[in-house]
């Protein structure tokens, strides 16, 4: 057999499992595709929570004695409630997300360009809170702020940060938020070789013009990515907010503040546990309704990452 | 002038131990040695990437340690050019120049002028990703000399590169330094490109400054084994000189040295003549067999043995093994140096 015969012979082998393995990837994704379509336009009802799902008996049987929160008819867009609970989510974390840009980015890259005392510890603990469970942070935020100095401050100041929209909700997404964003951008600056921060200050550029015409251009798809992934992950953030500040939908009206009561954000819970507190009453369609629209939020918010973060330098 | 005084310094594990060392004003120094040999480090030291823990760094009398990077007016062309990406060509080299704040037509002008010089002007509006690795360093060295420094730094410019285009931007970087007379220190580990571009050479080998002169003094003159084996000696003898003769395997050569005791001798091959007496009073000659004749690119490499391995470099030959010939070493070549206890490694150099 000649070595060209063997050849064709290997050429043609590979070109066939080529083939099989195109057909079972493209197989299993049409399979999950076409899946998720038929379970989507099946359940697409439960969207529209009518008098109907009362009708059936079934909400009341779990719980008579729960209060069934916001009765309407057809359409959850309908609901003030629920668009109080996404007004103060997406104000709250648009604010969380603002204050964690400002103090993640140069903290990202302090942390990767200069020499810290204690870097490898500080690393170590942002990058833990990332795989902490939420409720763990949630917990320690809750004895960090009702223990010691920071409750005494508290007490001076007439204030109180548990159970608080603000600063309350504002500190238990910020801690995630900022952890996630932080890991993102110090890796967006890792990425990039200091050699050209040197060459460029060597040309007569102080640091700042050379981090700006240079270290941040070269890093703009990073940083966004990051900014995105800080406020993505503040508005799926669940457990360290409903630990350190509950529940606001069932507060009487008096609880509020003027300023909350002008900014449409009182009685409102954020979104994430809007999901929980529905499906704890019962109001199981409701849950799914509000768990639909998070998942909408989620799925723009990665498609807007890819978009932005495909591009990137090549040096 | 540039002038080290015993700058020294740690990083890491890496110590750079009291270099001193001149530069006059548009010479081309090359700062040889091989990897880990702390060429590098001096090179950011000079540049401000790092602070020394000792010693003095003067450009034109002037201490540049305590001042910033951008203060000091030193180019630097790290080895992978550093070519700012989101920038043109023509933004590349004009960068210096902004940051300089020099007005917008001069720097037009001078960008142009620099440019037509270098011969990248039609590069101006391409991205660095665009460019070829000869390209790129002109971009590069444009972008040096662009704001007039005191002093360029060039890292192991030419590592990147083919031989072929190697030896050419070589040239190339001759050219161009001594049409702008600027001083240049360029770093590398290559001896033939040292011996293409250099006016001087200064050898470095852990951490410390072994021998500075031009490429004849050094090569003839070489401080220990160590230089002589970088240069590409191939002949080297450890043995005893005696009154200023030395023996290797029976044979005694007189030597022009008048160190004693362990030595090493070394003889550049291109210095040993095969069956040509040059006619001079003193010559030590021996018989020797042609063991093997190797072709290299740009000379014969002849193996002799003459009862201790010779190796000689022809441009043209004619012999082949087996032939018995008479090797003639005029004395001036032979080189004796003293046998040093380096403490480092537990071994003689």
């Amino acid at each position: 057999m000649s070595a060209r015969h063997l050849s064709t012979t290997s050429q043609s082998g590979r070109k066939s499992d080529l083939r099989l393995f195109r057909l079972v990837f493209l197989s299993f994704t049409g399979f999950m595709v076409f899946y998720s379509v038929y379970l989507f336009l099946g359940n697409v009802d439960q969207l529209f929570v009518g008098e109907a799902a009362q009708g059936s008996g079934e909400l009341l049987r779990w719980g008579e004695d729960r209060e069934v929160m916001n009765m309407f008819a057809g359409g959850f867009w309908r609901d003030g409630y629920f668009w109080k609970s996404l007004n103060l989510t997406l104000m709250i974390t648009l604010i969380t997300t603002i204050v964690a840009t400002v103090t993640g980015i140069p903290t990202a890259y302090a942390l990767s360009r200069y020499r810290i005392p204690f870097k490898g510890a500080i690393d170590v603990l942002f990058s833990s809170i990332i795989v902490i469970p939420a409720s763990s942070i949630g917990l320690c935020l809750i004895v960090m702020f009702n223990y010691g100095p920071l409750w005494d401050i508290q007490q001076e100041l007439g204030v109180r940060v548990v159970h608080s929209i603000f600063p309350g909700m504002v500190i238990a997404s910020f801690v995630l938020s900022f952890a996630m964003g932080l890991s993102a951008w110090k890796a967006t600056f890792d990425s990039i070789n200091p050699r050209f921060e040197h060459v460029a200050r060597s040309l007569g550029s102080s640091s700042w013009r050379a981090f700006w015409t240079v270290t941040l251009p070269l890093s703009r798809s990073g940083l966004i990515v990051g900014i995105i992934l800080a406020w993505t992950r503040a508005i799926a953030e669940f457990g360290a907010v409903l630990l350190f500040c509950g529940t606001f939908a069932e507060l009487p009206s008096e609880r509020f503040s003027a300023l909350e009561h002008a900014l449409k954000i009182d009685q409102a819970d954020w979104l994430s546990v809007a999901v929980w507190s529905q499906i704890e009453y019962g109001n199981v369609e409701y849950g799914f309704a509000l768990a639909f629209v998070m998942v909408l939020i989620g799925f723009a918010s990665v498609y807007i990452m890819h978009k932005i973060g495909a591009k990137g330098y090549i040096w | 002038m540039v002038e080290l005084c015993d700058v020294s310094g740690t990083l890491g594990e890496f110590s750079l131990v009291d270099i001193s060392l001149e530069v006059k004003d548009g010479e081309y120094l090359v700062l040889l040695g091989p990897t880990g040999a702390g060429k590098t480090v001096l090179i950011e030291y000079m540049v401000g990437i790092y602070r020394p823990d000792s010693g003095r760094i003067l450009v034109n009398g002037r201490d540049i340690i305590p001042l910033a990077i951008d203060q000091r007016n030193i180019a630097y062309v790290p080895q992978d050019y550093a070519l700012f990406p989101n920038m043109t060509v023509e933004k590349n080299i004009a960068y210096g120049l902004e940051s300089r704040r020099v007005p917008g037509h001069r720097i037009i002008e001078i960008v142009r002028r620099i440019m037509k010089r270098l011969g990248i002007d039609h590069l101006k509006d391409r991205m660095p990703l665009n460019l070829s690795g000869g390209e790129k360093q002109r971009v590069a060295l444009g972008r040096a000399l662009a704001p007039g420094p005191d002093l360029v730094l060039l890292d192991e410019p030419l590592s990147a590169l083919d031989e072929n285009l190697r030896s050419t931007m070589a040239k190339g970087l001759r050219k161009l330094q001594q049409d702008t007379h600027a001083t240049f220190i360029h770093v590398c580990h290559n001896f033939e490109e040292a011996s293409e571009v250099a006016d001087r050479i200064a050898i470095m080998n852990q951490g410390g400054l072994v021998q500075t002169g031009s490429l004849d003094e050094i090569k003839a003159r070489p401080e220990n084994e160590f230089v002589a084996r970088f240069l590409k000696t191939r002949n080297i003898f450890h043995t005893v000189s005696v009154d200023g003769a030395v023996s290797v395997n029976g044979n005694t050569f007189r030597t022009c040295s008048d160190i004693s005791g362990d030595v090493v001798m070394a003889i550049r091959s291109e210095n040993i003549l095969i069956d040509e007496n040059p006619g001079l009073k003193e010559v030590e000659t021996m018989q020797a067999r042609v063991v093997d004749v190797m072709s290299r690119p740009h000379f014969y490499e002849i193996l002799l043995d003459a009862g201790m391995p010779l190796v000689v470099y022809r441009i043209q030959n004619s012999l082949s093994a087996g032939d018995v010939v008479t090797v003639h070493i005029p004395r001036e070549h032979i080189i004796v140096m003293r046998r040093r206890y380096t403490g480092q490694h537990g071994s003689f150099m």
